[in-house]
């Protein structure tokens, strides 16, 4: 099993080495918590949560856009791995025993026929998605450029004010 | 410093039975332990229960509870649902408000004519009135009624609400307030202007425990580890954040955890996580602080609080928190007693859930000094004369 970047035993290692560090009895949990954001964020650099199963999880903390700029930043690079669905083939299997073999076949059947008429559809979508996602992006970067001009500019101002 | 010894507490609603809600259990535990102090304590509330539809559910009349006396008044029946729906939704996306949309907007919440009647022809047979929550029309028309001898428990905490002009009135006019944490003490005097002087923080006291961290399992069958949250499941209150986090963080990462629920309120799974979730919905008090003892860890998902007393229970039954960094009280409740940590995204959740999942150590230092924070700073022995200075002063 995966986690983040690391297998498992990697990741536990990472994490042994960690609480050592925290040193559990003598707990001050400023120091746990900003040696966590450490981590995620050396995490985050790898492209370890590039995950969709991320990107649905934070749907519902998307009122951090109002107070954290870096949010959008990272939830933008989650949606870029989770914005071209996988349209291809997939292993189909059955779980009930019963006719098990006669269902995937069935299955199967059903899946060639459907894909005849959903494959455009669905590469079309896959197309959008990404087009929007690029708009948002370029729209998201010009903003960040456009404020900080202003606010580089706002500092000059004032700064001329002062010294007047 | 004379000495109120007749108090009324105003809540709209009792906390009794199923009815459940942070505030509602606060006032009504202040005003049994200003009871038990020897103060004449009566309970001024509506026969509502639902705080959705504020239904008259309960009859009007009183009875005793805990040596207080509790009078119960029905809601006013010409409550405008329309009116009030149409307002708070610009109240929501903070739109700018005339001083009549706000008025209609607290006329249409929840009101009692009666109980404000009661107020003023009982005028003189009380020292103090202590109401609260501050958000809704009958606090605030309360408040109205003897702003002199109003001590406000607000519950107070930053939401588009907070930012109406009536609420900055009602503040600005009441004789003092019981807060419940430093961090709501600071937006009080931030959004309107109060002296610092004049509020000071209560909170509310607990009776400590013991609970077995292995009943719980025993009695409900959940074998694998799990996560607990207790109290009122609603948006508001970040469930569906937890539910999607816990749905990623099982994905992701292959541990076997499930999530409790205990409290009120539906709560929306998602079909692959339906045989993951434990919702026991309202349970006794033994069984909600087993629950607590046996698990990794109580998430808090809530940013909207001003004190978060089932974070203090959890603490007494040893178990650590988790809660996010944007609810200021929560963090800095998990800071003061060194008992929780705190995530402002999912990979923070992720990366502060496995050490928890995987570090009974850490686990038992967090939960024993969260214990120690709760008995140190919650004990009755310590907010009992914190809130009769309050009452007097």
């Amino acid at each position: 099993m995966v986690v983040g970047c690391h297998p498992e035993s990697e990741w536990n290692q990472d994490m042994n080495d960690s609480i050592f560090k925290i040193n559990a009895p003598g707990i001050d949990v400023n120091k746990v918590v900003a040696e966590v954001q450490a981590s995620v964020a050396e995490k985050k650099a790898k492209g370890c949560y590039a995950d969709p199963r991320v990107v649905l999880a934070e749907r519902s903390n998307l009122a951090n856009l109002n107070d954290e700029d870096e949010f959008l930043e990272f939830y933008l690079e989650c949606l870029r791995d989770a914005v071209f669905v996988d349209i291809n083939d997939f292993q189909i299997v059955e779980r009930r025993t019963t006719f098990g073999g006669a269902l995937i076949t069935l299955k199967k059947i059903i899946w060639k026929l459907l894909k005849f008429y959903t494959y455009r559809l669905w590469s079309q979508q896959n197309q959008v998605n990404g087009l929007l996602l690029s708009a948002l992006e370029a729209q998201e970067s010009r903003n960040r450029e456009k404020i900080k001009e202003l606010e580089e500019r706002i500092a000059k101002l004032e700064a001329g004010n002062t010294s007047r | 410093m004379t000495v109120s010894s007749r108090i009324a507490f105003v809540c709209p609603r009792f906390a009794e039975g199923p009815t459940v809600g942070g505030a509602e259990t606060l006032l009504k535990n202040l005003a049994v332990r200003a009871a038990r102090s020897g103060r004449k304590v009566t309970f001024l509330t509506t026969c509502a229960r639902n705080h959705f539809t504020w239904k008259n559910d309960v009859p009007p009349g009183s009875k005793t509870v805990d040596g207080m006396e509790v009078i119960f008044f029905p809601v006013d029946d010409n409550r405008d649902v329309g009116v009030f729906l149409r307002v708070q939704e610009k109240i929501g996306r903070k739109a700018p408000l005339a001083m009549e949309d706000e008025i209609a907007w607290l006329q249409n919440s929840v009101n009692s004519r009666t109980l404000c009647d009661h107020l003023r022809q009982n005028s003189g047979a009380y020292d103090r009135i202590v109401v609260g929550p501050y958000l809704f029309g009958l606090t605030y028309f309360v408040s109205k009624v003897l702003p002199s001898k109003t001590v406000l428990v607000p519950c107070l905490h930053d939401e588009p609400f907070a930012y109406l002009s009536s609420f900055r009135g009602m503040f600005q006019s009441v004789r003092g307030f019981m807060f419940n944490s430093a961090p709501e003490k600071e937006l009080a005097c931030r959004l309107y202007g109060v002296s610092p002087q004049v509020g000071s923080v209560v909170g509310m006291g607990f009776d400590p425990f013991e609970a077995d961290p292995a009943a719980f399992s025993r009695k409900y069958g959940v074998t694998t580890p799990y996560v607990i949250y207790s109290g009122r499941r609603e948006t508001l209150k970040g469930i569906p954040l937890l539910i999607d986090y816990m749905a990623a963080f099982r994905a992701r990462t292959g541990r076997d955890v499930k999530i409790v629920f205990t409290g009120s309120g539906e709560i929306d799974i998602p079909a692959d996580l339906a045989s993951h979730v434990v919702d026991l919905g309202f349970v006794s008090e033994t069984d909600k602080h087993e629950a607590m003892a046996g698990a990794i860890a109580f998430c808090h998902p809530s940013v909207n609080e001003s004190l978060g007393i089932v974070i203090l229970e959890a603490w007494l039954a040893r178990t650590p928190a988790l809660v996010r960094e944007a609810s200021r009280v929560l963090r800095y409740q998990c800071q003061s007693s060194n008992g929780g940590l705190w995530f402002r995204n999912y990979a923070e959740f992720e990366e502060e859930l496995l050490l928890l999942f995987d570090n009974v150590e850490l686990r038992r230092s967090l939960g024993n000094s969260g214990r120690e924070y709760v008995l140190r700073e919650y004990s009755w022995e310590s907010v009992t004369p914190k809130l009769l200075v309050a009452l007097d002063g």
